[in-house]
């Protein structure tokens, strides 16, 4: 690549908030025509430069050029107008309006008030037939898939002529199938001229669409590299600066004492599911979505089912949350901003709710009992706060699962359901996690792990529930020879 | 960061409040000639106690995410049942029990409506603010009149004008009760804990083990109770029971609460807040009466103060989350 070109370049860009600096004067290149991956944990500084090449933040020192020409967007409109474009992690589609009326949106062209079609329909229409030939301009937007309504927004932002295409983390909510098939359109984007900043927390993507990577930590850009040539190590060693191999530890503890027992349970969706869970242990289920791991988690959390559940080999006739809480079992949900976290409330708040008593002296809460308690969760999962009092939603979202975590430990239930435990959590945080759930299986707590992520079950669990509609096909052992092709093909459904 | 700067971030709302009270107390004091008598200032005190009496119940409602349009209603139908059972010969103490529990009565109603069954407060707690309201009309015209006036024992009339100390008026000693258990509940109880947790998310409360209904239910009847007490207290306190009394206090109620920095959607506030909102609401009405400005101009006042401290919450608000 002799002649290559860059579409932007960014010298010395620096942004600071009063008091922090967010960004400590950051210098690299984007290559024209390539597709250029941003990683790094969350707070690291990806996002406040993405901000400032979009106009949404000002940047306070620092050169940004655009194909050559100096850029310094005041606001979003003129970084628009400069032909950046950014498909936000959040889908930013009018699901009641038709594809047409979305393609449109903003710039219906009328006649005395009466709409008239817009010129640029055309053009529009053409660039989506060539994504996908069976989105029709008249659905509504709300009857299509997540991966057609991002064709859309990728549609949207290609008609805007942007040479640009920042990229939001827009796996999140996709589908293996559907991943597949923007990486497919990501490629034809290149083709066609569009430089791409791709922004991800999943280092596979970046392994299979990548050209250049840029690591970001503390405010810092670390490095910038091709892709070419460069091992997942490699780039995990740069974005913590230390050697992170997870792989799979068997829990120390005897697990022989069964604590919990399941028969034959039935529900609308679930078919004789039957399960057993010892002390010490980490038990995961393994399902593709629609599989039935979420029904298994709420029946073990006090929903209705037939069938039968024995805690401690006691029949276990609780029925809702509170029976399930009060027989030792604690959850830690999988929306964790929804369902886990008090947001408006501290950390030494969110803690011990779960078990007030424990902060209670003659009844009374007890400051002093509420700030050791806080600050011993603290310590011990090493979480990253201003003090005790800093506010939840303020926290980074791994910070955030371990005082989840922490709310449950203080509950000292004995089986403890951790539904994606570490979903939206940085690589960092998500070892730090995965070594917290270890730890608590080792003090002979017992651990169910619902997860969609393979790699995370493999690498935690001690025996893995393999489930497909609604049904175990299959409960397995972890050791060195499991294997991960036999696993995928148990989940897909195929007969073993 | 050093304390001060820690108590003025974090307390922004309330040093606001205190500003504002300090500030129309000196513009009164010079332009009236009026407001700086005990009797004047006793007069705001006895307005502001029964808003203070329910709003301390009403505001750790509020902080759970809901709220009680009824309060007003509840308060002239206690006012009205007690002073129908006074004049018909039932003894007062068994009077006064009876309608307490008439009282917790409708907070039932409303616990089942909103926190059991799960219709939106305001539609909910609205229909019982138009049931109650029409009951006291027609106990009222039982008893064959607009008001409830002739015929009541003196005992009835001496409650409320009791004086605790020989000076003290007995509605400002049941403020200061309802303040200090409140602020006792907010701080150091388990209710007042879970309160906070299921205002800042209540699925996420539910999951945590909390009893969301429960403690919301049992909000719902101690503010009708409040509301109850608060009726007897003013009925008895006038000498008549009068069905259309109270008549919008609900909002006198919920514009304390949010002007004391409680969130209308849960898990931030305090009673010391709600305290000075109440200070506010009331001196101000106070300037207003005592400059002679005419009672329209009042109703505009009240809006603009009603707008302003909502702005006032979200800005604050904002300022918070994006630190």
């Amino acid at each position: 690549m002799a002649h290559q070109e860059n579409a932007i370049e960014i010298r010395n860009v620096g942004k600071e908030f009063p008091g922090v600096r967010a960004l400590k004067g950051v210098s690299f290149d984007i290559i024209k025509n390539t597709v250029h991956c941003i990683v790094g944990e969350n707070g690291a500084g990806k996002s406040t430069l993405i901000k400032i090449l979009t106009g949404a933040y000002e940047k306070s020192s620092g050169e940004i050029t655009l194909n050559g020409k100096p850029f310094s967007p005041l606001k979003v409109r003129d970084a628009m107008s400069g032909g950046i474009s950014v498909l936000y992690q959040e889908l930013n589609v009018v699901d009641e309006l038709t594809v047409e009326g979305n393609l449109t949106l903003g710039k219906e062209k009328h006649q005395f008030w009466f709409p008239t079609k817009a010129d640029d329909l055309k053009i529009a229409e053409d660039i989506l037939k060539s994504f996908d030939e069976s989105i029709k301009l008249k659905t509504l937007v709300g009857s299509l898939s997540v991966a057609q309504k991002q064709v859309i927004e990728i549609t949207k932002a290609l008609c805007a002529e942007c040479s640009v295409l920042i990229m939001d983390e827009p796996t999140a909510a996709l589908s293996l199938g559907e991943t597949g098939k923007l990486f497919k359109i990501v490629e034809q984007l290149k083709k066609n001229g569009v430089t791409i900043i791709y922004i991800t927390h999943k280092l596979s993507e970046i392994f299979e669409i990548g050209d250049f990577v840029s690591v970001f930590k503390d405010g810092d850009m670390v490095a910038t590299q091709p892709i070419e040539g460069m091992t997942s190590t490699d780039l995990v060693k740069m974005m913590l600066g230390k050697v992170v191999a997870e792989s799979y530890i068997p829990s120390k503890g005897d697990r022989s004492e069964k604590i919990l027992e399941v028969k034959n349970i039935r529900t609308r969706k679930l078919q004789n599911i039957s399960f057993e869970l010892f002390k010490g242990e980490i038990l995961g289920f393994y399902g593709l979505v629609g599989a039935g791991k979420t029904e298994v988690s709420e029946i073990l959390y006090g929903h209705e089912y037939e069938g039968e559940v024995r805690i401690n080999r006691k029949l276990a006739n609780f029925k809702g949350v509170r029976g399930a809480v009060s027989s030792g079992l604690a959850l830690v949900p999988e929306e964790r901003r929804e369902e886990g976290i008090f947001g408006l409330l501290g950390i030494r708040e969110n803690i011990p709710l779960m078990k007030l008593t424990n902060i209670l002296k003659h009844g009374v809460v007890n400051r002093q009992k509420e700030n050791q308690l806080a600050d011993r969760y603290i310590k011990m999962f090493s979480i990253a706060a201003r003090d005790r009092n800093h506010q939840l939603a303020l926290l980074s979202g791994g910070n955030q699962q371990k005082v989840v975590i922490s709310k449950c430990l203080n509950r000292e239930s004995d089986i403890i359901l951790m539904d994606e435990p570490t979903r939206g959590v940085d690589v960092g945080a998500k070892v730090e996690i995965h070594n917290i759930i270890r730890e608590l299986a080792n003090q002979g707590k017992s651990i169910i792990v619902f997860s969609s992520e393979l790699q995370e079950i493999v690498n935690l669990c001690d025996r893995i529930v393999l489930m497909y509609d609604g049904a175990v096909r299959e409960t397995l052992h972890n050791g060195d020879d499991i294997s991960m092709d036999h696993i995928m093909e148990v989940v897909a459904g195929k007969e073993v | 960061m050093n304390k001060t700067t820690y108590f003025l971030q974090t307390e922004t709302q309330k040093v606001v409040l205190v500003g504002i009270i300090v500030t129309i107390m000196i513009v009164l004091s010079f332009t009236s000639p009026h407001f700086l008598t005990l009797r004047n200032f006793t007069n705001v005190f006895l307005k502001v106690a029964v808003i203070v009496i329910i709003a301390s119940a009403a505001n750790l409602l509020m902080i759970t995410g809901n709220f009680d349009l009824s309060v007003g209603s509840i308060l002239a139908f206690s006012g009205i049942v007690h002073a129908y059972m006074c004049k018909h010969g039932v003894p007062i103490e068994l009077s006064m029990a009876i309608t307490c529990l008439a009282a917790i009565g409708w907070g039932s109603i409303n616990a089942l409506t909103v926190s059991v069954i799960g219709i939106n407060p305001v539609i909910a707690t609205v229909g019982t603010l138009f049931i109650a309201r029409g009951l006291a009309f027609l106990i009222a015209r039982w008893d064959g009149g607009a008001n409830i006036m002739l015929g009541l024992p003196m005992e009835f009339v001496d409650f409320g004008r009791e004086l605790i100390f020989g000076k003290i008026p007995l509605a400002i000693v049941m403020m200061v009760a309802a303040l200090a258990i409140f602020i006792f509940i907010e701080k150091k109880t388990v209710i007042g804990r879970y309160s906070f947790a299921i205002g800042a998310n209540q699925k996420a409360a539910r999951l945590s083990g909390i009893n969301v209904v429960g403690i919301v239910s049992l909000l719902y009847l101690i503010v009708a109770l409040f509301a109850g007490l608060s009726g007897i207290l003013q009925a008895s306190r006038v000498g008549l029971a009068a069905p259309n009394v109270a008549k919008g206090m609900e909002f006198d109620v919920i514009v304390a609460i949010i002007l004391g920095g409680t969130s209308m959607m849960g898990g931030k506030g305090s009673t010391i807040g709600m305290f000075l909102g109440a200070l506010v609401v009331g001196f101000a009405a106070n300037g207003l009466i005592l400059l002679g400005i005419p009672f329209f101009y009042q109703s505009i006042a009240y809006g603009l103060i009603l707008i302003v401290s909502l702005v006032l919450n979200q800005r604050i608000g904002i300022k918070e989350g994006d630190s």
